[in-house]
C-alpha cells in the first residue's frame, strides 16, 4: 500500500492539471460540506467555549422533542410502508399486466408527476379535498367534522409524494425476473399464486428493502409536507428545528433537534449503501417490455393490479387536476368562478421569487453539472491521494436531511468571516453541494462502462490529461452532465427545506413563497405558483430527455434515467 | 548490432492483493530491445508481461528499476511525454470520433497543420488497407478493421516506440494469423522499435526477432523462437512451447541415459548414477514397425488423425510419450493397440540443466 501510495503522491505533483482540480475542489469541499458541518457540531456540543453534551441531553430530556423523535420514525416507517407496496403495486403493472405502449407511457407520466413538483403540491391538493369545504369532504361526502391536518394525511401526502421512488427502484427488479423462471415453475404444476409467492416475492425482496429505506430517509428529511399538514398535535423533527430557529431564533436549540434527526438518517443511509444496496443485482438493460408476456399472472389478478393503478393514477391526477383548477378561480370552494388573477399576482408580486428562483436555477445548473462531472471523473478515473475521502465528503450533502444542511449553512455562513447568508451565493452553494452528487453518481457509473484503455490511448498519443478530460472523456461523459443539470436545475425549482433557512428579503424562491401563501391562506397563488413551476420543469426534464436521446453515445439511456431516478 | 532502444533495468512491480498481501507482479526484469527489433513478451495470463509492457508504455510506475527509450530515463515521465504507440487488445478506439479523426488524434494533440494531418492520416490508412474508410464510425467496422485502425492511429504519428497489448486475441483464428502478418510486415516496413504481448506461443513465434518468455513476474528465457523450441532454458519454457515429452533419464556407467528401454548417448561428463532431465519434441521420435531393429517397444494407446499430421499416445513401461508423424511420407501408419519401436537420435535431445 504504502508504494502505491507513494507512486499516487509523484503522480499527482507532476500532473499539474490533475493538482489543480484536487486542490480546487478539497478547497471547496471543505468550505461547503465540512466547514458548515463542525460549525454545526460545535454550536450544538459546546457551551461558552467549552465542549459538553448537555445541550443534547437535555433537548433528549424534553418530551416534546422525544416526541417530535417517535414521530418523524412512526411516519418514515408508514411513508415506507406504504409507499413502497404502491411502488410495488405500480412496477407489477407495469411488467406484468401486458399493458399497451400507449398506457405504459401514462402509468410513467403518472408517476413523474409527483417527481418534479413542488414539495407542497400534494399536501395543497389534500387541504382543498379535505381541508374546510374540502371537494371531497365537503361536497361529495357532507362531512365538514373531519380533519385535514394530522398524521394520515400527512403520510397520505408523503406516500403519494415519494411512492415514484419505490416504482423506479422496483420496477427494474421485477423485470429482471425471467418470466422463463416463472414459467418454468408454471410447467412444474405450481398454481400461480403458489409461484408468485415462492419465485416472484422472494427474488424482489432485496428490492423491498431498498425501497422502503430510500422512502423512509425521504420522509424522514420531509420538510414541506408535515410544515403544511401535521399540525400542532403532530410535531416531527424537521419542522420543530425550523421552528425553534425561525421562531425563537434559537440556533443551538436548532442544531441540536437537527442532529436528532442525524443518527437515524445516517443508519438509513450506511444500511441502504453499503448492504441492501449492494444485493441489488440488477443491470438496467434497457429491455424492459421487450421480453414474450408473462402467463405467470392470472387474468383476474392482472385485472385487479390494472384496476388498483388505474385507481391511485387517477386520484394523483384528480389532485394535479384540483390544483390546476384551484389556480384559476377566484376562491376555491367559495367563489368558482374563473379568473386569470392568481397568476397575475404571481407575475407581478410574485416576480421576485421567480426571478430569483430562475437566476438561481440557471447558474446552479451549469456550475452543479460541471462539479458533478469532474468529481465523477476524479472519483471513478485518477489516483491521486484521499481519493475515497473525497467520494465520502462529496455525499455527504446528498445524504443528509436538508433541514440539517440548511441549519448548518445558516449557523457557519451567518457571521464574519464568511457571511454569505442573505446573498445569493450561499443558496447556489447549496443547491450545488447538494444535489450535484446525482450527476456524481451518473458520471461513475457511466464511466465504468467506458474501458479505461480509451482514456490511455488518448495519452500514449501525446495528449496530457487536461486534454484527455476534454477531447475525449467530456464528450463521453456529456449525458451525465446533462443529467447532473436536470437535476440540479429540477432540485433547484422544487427544494426548500435546506434553502429556507437561507432566504433573504433580497433573494427568496418560489417554494418558499408558496409556503408563505399557504400560511397566509392565499390557496389560489400558491396553487398558480405551482403549476408555474411543475410546467417550467416539465418542459426543462422534456427537453433534456430529448436532447439525451439525441446524442448518440451508447451510454445516454442510462444517464436520461438517472434524470428522474435522483 | 544495433543500438539499443528500449532498456529495462531490474525493473519490479508490486501490488496489493487482498489475500495474500504484497506481490510481485513484476520482479527485477532486465530487458534490452534493439532498434528496429520485434520483442515479444510471451507467457500465461497473470505472469506480469502485460504490466511491464504497461510500464514501458508508463502507465504503470515501477516501484524499482529503471526504464529508459533511446537512453533517456523515462521512469517517471508520463505516458504521453514518451512517444510511444500503442495498440490495445480492445482497439480502444474513441467511439464518439471517426476513423480519420481517431487517426488524426496523435497529429491534432501534437498540433499539426491541418493539410500535414489529411495526408498523413491519408497515407497510413492507405497503408493498412482502409483508404475509403475515412467518415465511417468505429462501430460500423469488423474488429479486424478497427484493430487496423488502431494500428494506423498508433503510428501515425512516427512514434519511437510501438507496443501491443494482445492485439489480437478478440480475433477470430483464421485472421489473426492474416492480422499478424500484416503486423509484422508494417513494423518491418517502417523499422520501428516493437514491443509485442501474446499467451500464443505460435504468434510470437511467427512474429517475432526476440522472445522473452515469462513467468510469476520474472523473465526465465530471453532468445529466439529456435532458441526457446530446441534449448529451453527450463521445464516451464518446455512445456509452454511447443508440445514437448520430459523424460526423466538415469545416466549409465556407459554415458548414456537410459528410459524405459531407451539408451541415449550424452555429451560425457555426468556422473552415473546422476538423474538428468530430457527434453524431446514429439515430432523427433521416430516410429518403426517392431523388426530386427533394436529399440525400445511401446504400444500405441491412442490416435490423433489431425490431417497434415498424426498425433499417437504411446505406452512405453510406465510412461506415456506424445509422437507427432506426417504419415504421407512415413513408411507406416499404426492402429491403437499396435506394438512399435521408438528410437530417438541424441543429437534432438536437449538436456535440461
Amino acid at each position: 500500500m504504502a508504494a502505491g501510495i507513494a507512486s499516487d503522491r509523484r503522480r499527482i505533483l507532476r500532473d499539474p492539471a490533475l493538482f489543480g482540480a484536487v486542490a480546487v475542489l478539497w478547497l471547496l469541499l471543505a468550505l461547503f460540506v465540512l466547514y458548515p458541518l463542525a460549525e454545526l457540531l460545535v454550536r450544538a456540543f459546546s457551551d461558552d467555549g467549552k465542549l459538553t453534551l448537555e445541550p443534547l441531553l437535555s433537548a433528549v430530556a424534553d418530551g416534546s422533542n422525544r416526541a417530535a423523535f417517535l414521530n418523524s420514525l412512526i411516519l418514515a416507517t408508514t411513508v415506507g410502508i406504504l409507499g413502497t407496496l404502491l411502488g410495488f403495486l405500480f412496477a407489477l403493472t407495469a411488467v406484468r399486466a401486458g399493458l399497451g405502449r400507449r398506457w405504459l407511457t401514462a402509468l410513467d407520466a403518472a408517476t413523474l408527476l409527483p417527481l418534479v413538483s413542488p414539495p407542497f403540491t400534494t399536501s395543497i391538493a389534500i387541504v382543498f379535498s379535505f381541508g374546510p369545504k374540502g371537494f371531497i369532504s365537503h361536497y361529495l361526502l357532507g362531512l365538514d367534522n373531519i380533519s385535514a391536518y394530522g398524521f394520515w394525511s400527512t403520510a397520505l401526502a408523503e406516500t403519494i409524494t415519494y411512492f415514484p421512488i419505490a416504482y423506479l427502484t422496483l420496477r427494474p427488479i421485477i423485470a429482471a425476473i425471467d418470466p422463463n423462471l416463472e414459467e418454468m415453475a408454471f410447467s412444474l404444476g405450481g398454481s400461480r399464486w403458489r409461484i408468485f409467492r415462492t419465485v416472484t416475492l422472494p427474488l424482489a425482496v432485496p428490492g423491498f428493502a431498498n425501497a422502503f429505506l430510500l422512502l423512509f430517509a425521504a420522509s424522514l428529511a420531509d420538510f414541506a409536507t408535515p410544515l403544511i399538514l401535521a399540525g400542532n398535535s403532530f410535531a416531527v423533527l424537521p419542522t420543530q428545528a425550523y421552528l425553534q430557529i425561525t421562531g425563537m431564533f434559537d440556533f443551538k436549540g436548532g442544531a441540536v433537534l437537527s442532529l436528532m434527526l442525524l443518527v437515524p438518517a445516517a443508519a438509513v443511509y450506511l444500511l441502504q449503501r453499503y448492504w441492501v444496496g449492494r444485493r441489488v443485482y440488477v443491470t438496467v438493460s434497457g429491455k424492459v417490455g421487450q421480453r414474450s408476456r408473462s402467463r405467470a399472472i392470472a387474468p383476474l389478478a392482472s385485472a385487479l393490479l390494472v384496476a388498483g393503478t388505474a385507481l391511485v393514477t387517477v386520484a394523483i391526477l384528480y389532485f394535479y387536476a384540483l390544483l390546476l383548477y384551484a389556480s384559476v378561480v377566484v376562491a376555491f370552494g367559495a367563489n368558482n368562478s374563473l379568473t386569470w388573477q392568481h397568476y397575475h399576482v404571481i407575475f407581478t408580486e410574485g416576480l421576485p421569487a421567480i426571478r430569483d428562483t430562475l437566476i438561481i436555477a440557471l447558474v446552479g445548473m451549469p456550475l452543479g453539472g460541471f462539479y458533478g462531472v469532474l468529481v465523477g471523473y476524479l472519483i471513478a478515473r485518477r489516483r491521486f491521494p484521499g481519493r475515497q475521502a473525497m467520494e465520502i465528503v462529496s455525499m455527504i450533502n446528498y445524504a443528509l436531511p436538508g433541514t440539517i444542511v440548511g441549519i448548518a449553512y445558516l449557523i457557519a455562513f451567518n457571521d464574519p468571516p464568511l457571511a454569505l447568508t442573505g446573498g445569493a451565493l450561499i443558496i447556489v452553494a447549496c443547491y450545488i453541494f447538494r444535489y450535484s452528487p446525482t450527476g456524481i453518481r451518473a458520471t461513475v457509473a457511466l464511466l465504468q462502462q467506458i474501458d479505461r484503455s480509451i482514456e490511455e490511448a488518448s495519452a500514449s498519443l501525446g495528449a496530457g490529461s487536461g486534454q484527455t478530460f476534454r477531447r475525449v472523456t467530456l464528450p463521453l461523459i456529456a449525458p451525465a452532465f446533462f443529467a447532473g443539470l436536470g437535476v440540479v436545475f429540477i432540485r433547484s425549482m422544487t427544494a426548500i427545506s435546506a434553502t429556507i433557512f437561507l432566504v433573504s428579503l433580497s433573494w427568496t424562491l418560489i417554494t418558499v413563497r408558496i409556503l408563505e401563501n399557504m400560511t397566509e391562506l392565499a390557496l389560489g397563488p400558491a396553487a398558480a405558483f405551482s403549476v408555474f413551476v411543475i410546467v417550467v420543469v416539465f418542459a426543462v426534464v422534456s427537453a433534456l430527455s430529448a436532447l439525451l436521446a439525441r446524442l448518440r453515445t451508447p451510454t445516454a439511456g442510462a444517464a436520461a434515467r438517472s434524470l428522474l431516478g435522483g | 548490432m544495433a543500438p539499443i532502444s528500449i532498456r529495462l533495468d531490474r525493473v519490479s512491480k508490486r501490488f496489493d492483493h487482498t489475500v495474500k498481501g504484497e506481490v510481485y507482479a513484476v520482479r527485477e526484469v532486465s530487458l534490452s530491445v534493439e532498434t528496429g527489433e520485434l520483442l515479444t513478451l510471451l507467457g500465461p495470463s497473470g505472469c506480469g508481461k502485460s504490466t511491464t509492457l504497461r510500464m514501458i508504455a508508463g502507465f504503470e510506475e515501477p516501484d524499482e528499476g529503471t526504464i529508459s527509450i533511446d537512453g533517456r530515463d523515462v521512469t517517471h515521465v508520463l505516458p504521453n511525454r514518451r512517444g510511444i504507440g500503442f495498440v490495445f487488445q480492445n482497439y480502444a478506439l474513441f467511439p464518439h470520433l471517426s476513423i480519420f479523426e481517431n487517426v488524426a488524434y496523435g497529429l491534432r494533440v501534437q498540433g499539426r497543420p491541418e493539410a500535414e494531418i489529411v495526408r498523413a492520416v491519408a497515407e497510413v490508412l492507405q497503408l493498412v488497407g482502409l483508404a475509403r474508410y475515412e467518415r465511417q464510425q468505429p462501430h460500423q467496422l469488423s474488429g479486424g478493421e478497427q484493430q487496423r485502425v488502431a494500428l494506423a492511429r498508433a503510428v501515425v504519428f512516427r512514434p519511437k516506440v510501438l507496443l501491443f497489448d494482445e492485439p489480437l486475441s478478440n480475433l477470430d483464428a483464421k485472421l489473426r494469423v492474416e492480422m499478424r502478418e500484416q503486423i509484422r510486415s508494417l513494423q518491418k516496413r517502417i523499422g520501428i522499435t516493437t514491443v509485442y504481448v501474446t499467451h500464443d506461443q505460435e504468434e510470437a513465434m511467427a512474429i517475432s526477432d526476440r522472445i522473452a518468455v515469462m513467468e510469476r513476474g520474472v523473465v526465465v528465457q530471453d532468445g529466439t523462437a529456435k532458441d526457446l523450441y530446441y534449448r529451453p532454458a527450463t521445464e516451464f519454457v518446455a512445456r509452454f512451447i511447443g508440445r514437448t515429452n520430459l523424460l526423466e533419464a538415469r545416466m549409465l556407467p556407459s554415458g548414456e541415459a537410459a528410459f524405459e528401454g531407451l539408451r541415449l548417448p550424452l555429451p560425457a561428463g555426468r556422473p552415473a548414477g546422476a538423474t538428468v532431465r530430457l527434453v524431446v519434441r514429439p515430432e523427433m521420435i521416430d516410429m518403426i514397425a517392431p523388426g530386427p531393429d533394436r529399440g525400445a517397444v511401446g504400444r500405441v494407446v491412442q490416435r490423433t488423425f489431425l490431417g497434415e499430421k498424426t498425433d499417437y499416445e504411446i505406452e512405453l513401461g510406465t510412461a506415456r510419450l506424445q509422437v507427432s508423424r506426417n504419415d504421407a511420407f512415413a513408411r507406416a501408419t499404426f492402429e491403437v493397440g499396435d506394438e512399435v519401436v521408438l528410437r530417438i537420435d541424441s543429437a534432438n535431445v536437449h538436456v535440461l540443466e
